[in-house]
C-alpha cells in the first residue's frame, strides 16, 4: 500500500519546491555565496508541476523525488528513487476512477497479500504471464484465512502492484492485467 | 492521551474528516454497512494488520453487539466497553427488566415474553390499557405498537412479531404500560467493576419517531429529592451489575413524575457532550481509563454547573425530515464561550446516502437554562450549511415554541409543533 507521509490537516498549498538537484551547474545573474539552488531545474519542475496539477515537488540531494497531488484527490504517490536525469513517471492515485489502460484484480478484504499459495511453492502468477478468467493469481490472508483471488476476465499480468507480505485495504488494486 | 489510532472506514467515507486526522487509516468494505461496518471479519482483520491494542465501537452499528465484543477480546485485542455478559443481559430488553426489577428499581407494570394471545390477554387485565408491544431485541424505539382496544390485540401482536424477526432476527415481544406522555430522562454512569456513580442526569424529551433530537442537561423536569433518588437507584444497579466503562440507564417519566426503568445502554451515547459540559468530565477519556482496567477515580458526589443543550443538526428536510445528502458548499460553524460544535463535516464534503443524517451537534452551556437558549438562538443564527438540507430551521422553531421554552416538554411535542 503507498505510504502516507505526515497527514494533511492543511488546505492544498500553493506549489512548493522543496531542495535541488545536485548537480551544479552555472547560472547567469547568480549573485556570490548564494544557496547554489539550480533555478533551470526549479523551472522544469514547476513546470511539470502545472502540467500534472501537483501541490509539492520534493527533490533531495541523495536524488529521490517525491510528488503529491493534493488533498481532495486523496492521492499520495510513493517515494520514487531515480536519479533527477530520468523523466518524473507519476504513479496515478489508487482511487482515481476512470482508469482505462488495464484491468485491476483489487482485494475484496483487508489482509495480507502473497504472491504464492506458501513459501516454498513459486508465486501464482509473474510478470508478463497470461491469465485466463478464473485462475487464481493471488492470496489475501484475512483472519489466517488463505483467500484466493482470482482473474476476473482474460488478461495478461502487466504489474503487481503490491509487495508479498504487505498489508491490503479493501479495494486497494493488486495487479493491472492487460485485456489479451 | 499519547493514543494512536487507526480509522477503519467503507469506500463512501473514504474523505470523512477523522479518516484524515487518524494516524493510520484502513479501507474494510463498500458503502453497504453489512459488509463494512458491520463486518467482523474485516474490522478483525483491520485490527490484525495494524497491529492494534483495542477496539472502541463507537455508537451505532456493532457497539452494542456482545459477539463482537467477545470476538475482538478472543482475538486479543481490548474492548473498550463493559463485559459481554452484561451487554447480553442487557440488549434483551425482557432480561434486562427482570434485572432492574430483581434490583428494585422501578419498572414499568409488564411482562416477559409473550407466548400466546391469552398470555397477552391476562397481561392487560393486570396492567390495563393502554400498552404497547415492545420486540424483546429491539431498542431505539423501533418495532413497538400501541394497543388501545382488545379487539386489534391479535392482529397487532402478529405484526409486531413479524417486524421483530425482520428488523432483529427475533420474534419474541413483551407488553408494558404505556404512558401517552412521557418525559425521557437518562443517567450516565460510570463503573470500574466494583464502584460505580452516576454521573447527573439528561432529559431527551425531543424527539421524532423515536430518534432523539434535543438533550440537555440537567433536566428541568426533577427536583432535588427526586433527582437524588434517581441517581442513587441507577448508580446502585450499576454496582450491582458490576459493570465496567461507560453505560446510560434510560427511564422514562409519566404526569406524576414517576420514573420508571426502560433500557440500558451498554456504550457512550451521543448526548454524551451535554454531561461532559456541565460535569468539566471527559467521558471518553474516562472510557478509556476504565476499559484500560484503571480504577474509577472520580468522586461520588460532584455537582454539575449551568446547564447543557444539544441539538443534532441533520441533513434532512426540515419539513418532511426526509434525508438529504449532498455536497456541502459553504460552511460556518458558531463559536464563543459555551459554544461547541462535535461535526466530521468540512466545506466541500460529500455527505453519502448511506448512513445516519447526523451532521453535527451543537452544544451550548450556560449558567442557567434560560441563558443557554438564548445562547443557542444566536449559535443557530450563525450555522450556516449550504449543499444539502438541514433541520436548522426547524430547530429556530423549536426555540420560539412556549413549552419547550418553559421546559414543560413530553416525547410527543414536536408532532404538535
Amino acid at each position: 500500500m503507498p505510504k502516507k507521509d505526515s497527514k494533511d490537516k492543511a488546505p492544498p498549498r500553493a506549489l512548493e519546491v522543496v531542495g535541488a538537484p545536485p548537480a551544479g551547474r552555472a547560472r547567469a545573474g547568480q549573485p556570490e555565496g548564494s544557496s547554489g539552488i539550480d533555478f533551470e531545474s526549479v523551472r522544469v519542475l514547476a513546470r511539470i508541476a502545472a502540467e500534472f496539477d501537483l501541490e509539492e515537488i520534493e527533490l533531495n540531494g541523495a536524488g529521490h523525488l517525491r510528488v503529491r497531488r493534493g488533498l481532495r484527490d486523496g492521492g499520495v504517490t510513493p517515494l520514487l528513487a531515480p536519479a533527477p536525469a530520468r523523466p518524473i513517471g507519476l504513479t496515478p492515485p489508487v482511487d482515481s476512477a476512470d482508469e482505462t489502460d488495464g484491468a485491476f484484480v483489487t482485494s475484496p478484504f483487508v489482509g495480507t497479500f502473497y504472491r504464492a499459495a506458501s513459501p516454498e511453492t513459486p508465486p501464482f502468477v509473474d510478470n508478463g504471464q497470461a491469465v485466463r478468467k478464473g485462475q487464481v493469481v493471488c492470496i489475501v490472508e484475512a483472519m489466517k484465512l488463505m483467500n484466493e483471488i482470482e482473474a476476473e476476465a482474460d488478461g495478461r499480468v502487466e504489474e503487481i502492484l503490491v509487495k508479498n507480505g504487505e498489508h491490503v485495504e479493501y479495494g486497494q488494486r493488486l495487479i493491472r492485467l492487460s485485456k489479451s | 492521551m499519547g493514543i494512536r489510532s487507526v480509522a477503519v472506514h467503507s469506500t463512501a467515507d473514504a474523505d470523512a474528516l477523522h479518516v484524515r486526522f487518524a494516524d493510520e487509516k484502513v479501507c474494510i468494505g463498500p458503502p453497504q454497512a453489512r459488509a463494512s461496518y458491520l463486518s467482523i471479519p474485516a474490522l478483525i482483520s483491520a485490527a490484525e494488520v495494524t497491529r492494534a491494542d483495542a477496539v472502541h465501537p463507537g455508537y451505532g452499528f456493532l457497539s452494542e453487539n456482545a459477539h463482537f465484543a467477545e470476538v475482538v477480546k478472543k482475538c486479543g485485542f481490548q474492548w473498550i466497553g463493559p463485559q459481554p455478559e452484561i451487554m447480553r443481559l442487557m440488549g434483551d430488553k425482557v432480561s434486562a427488566r427482570a434485572t432492574m426489577e430483581k434490583f428494585g428499581v422501578p419498572t414499568l407494570p409488564g411482562t416477559g415474553v409473550i407466548e400466546t394471545d391469552r398470555d397477552a390477554e391476562e397481561a392487560i387485565e393486570r396492567i390495563g390499557l393502554p400498552v404497547i408491544i415492545k420486540a424483546s431485541a429491539g431498542g431505539g424505539g423501533r418495532g413497538m405498537k400501541v394497543v388501545e382496544n382488545k379487539s386489534r390485540l391479535s392482529a397487532q401482536l402478529n405484526a409486531a412479531r413479524s417486524e421483530a424477526k425482520a428488523g432483529f432476527d427475533n420474534p419474541n415481544v413483551y407488553l408494558e404500560r404505556f404512558i401517552a406522555r412521557p418525559r425521557h430522562v437518562e443517567v450516565q454512569v460510570l463503573g470500574d467493576g466494583t464502584r460505580a456513580i452516576s454521573l447527573g442526569e439528561r432529559e431527551c424529551s425531543i424527539q421524532r419517531r423515536h430518534q432523539k433530537l434535543v438533550e440537555e442537561a440537567p433536566s428541568v423536569a426533577l427536583d432535588d429529592e427526586r433527582r437524588a433518588k434517581l441517581l442513587g437507584v441507577a448508580r446502585k444497579a450499576t454496582e450491582r451489575l458490576g459493570y465496567q466503562t461507560v453505560g446510560t440507564l434510560e427511564f422514562l417519566l409519566d404526569e406524576d413524575k414517576q420514573f420508571y426503568f426502560m433500557e440500558m445502554n451498554t456504550r457512550i451515547q451521543v448526548e454524551h457532550t451535554v454531561t461532559e459540559e456541565v460535569f468539566s468530565v471527559d467521558l471518553v477519556r474516562e472510557q478509556m481509563k476504565l476499559a484500560a482496567g484503571e480504577p474509577l477515580k472520580l468522586p461520588a458526589d460532584i455537582r454539575p454547573r449551568g446547564h447543557a443543550i444539544e441539538l443534532r443538526i441533520n441533513a434532512e428536510d426540515p419539513v418532511t425530515f426526509a434525508p438529504s445528502p449532498g455536497r456541502i458548499t459553504a460552511l460556518n460553524l458558531p463559536g464563543g464561550l459555551g459554544v461547541r460544535v462535535d461535526t466530521h463535516i468540512y466545506n466541500q464534503y460529500l455527505v453519502p446516502p448511506f448512513y445516519d443524517s447526523l451532521l453535527a451537534k451543537l452544544i451550548v452551556r450556560a449558567e442557567t437554562r434560560p441563558a443557554a437558549l438564548a445562547r443557542l438562538r444566536r449559535a443557530l443564527a450563525e450555522f450556516v450549511v449550504e449543499g444539502c438540507k438541514t433541520n436548522l430551521d426547524f430547530f429556530r422553531r423549536l426555540l420560539a415554541n412556549a413549552e419547550f421554552v418553559a421546559g414543560k416538554m413530553d416525547t410527543h411535542l414536536v408532532e404538535r409543533m
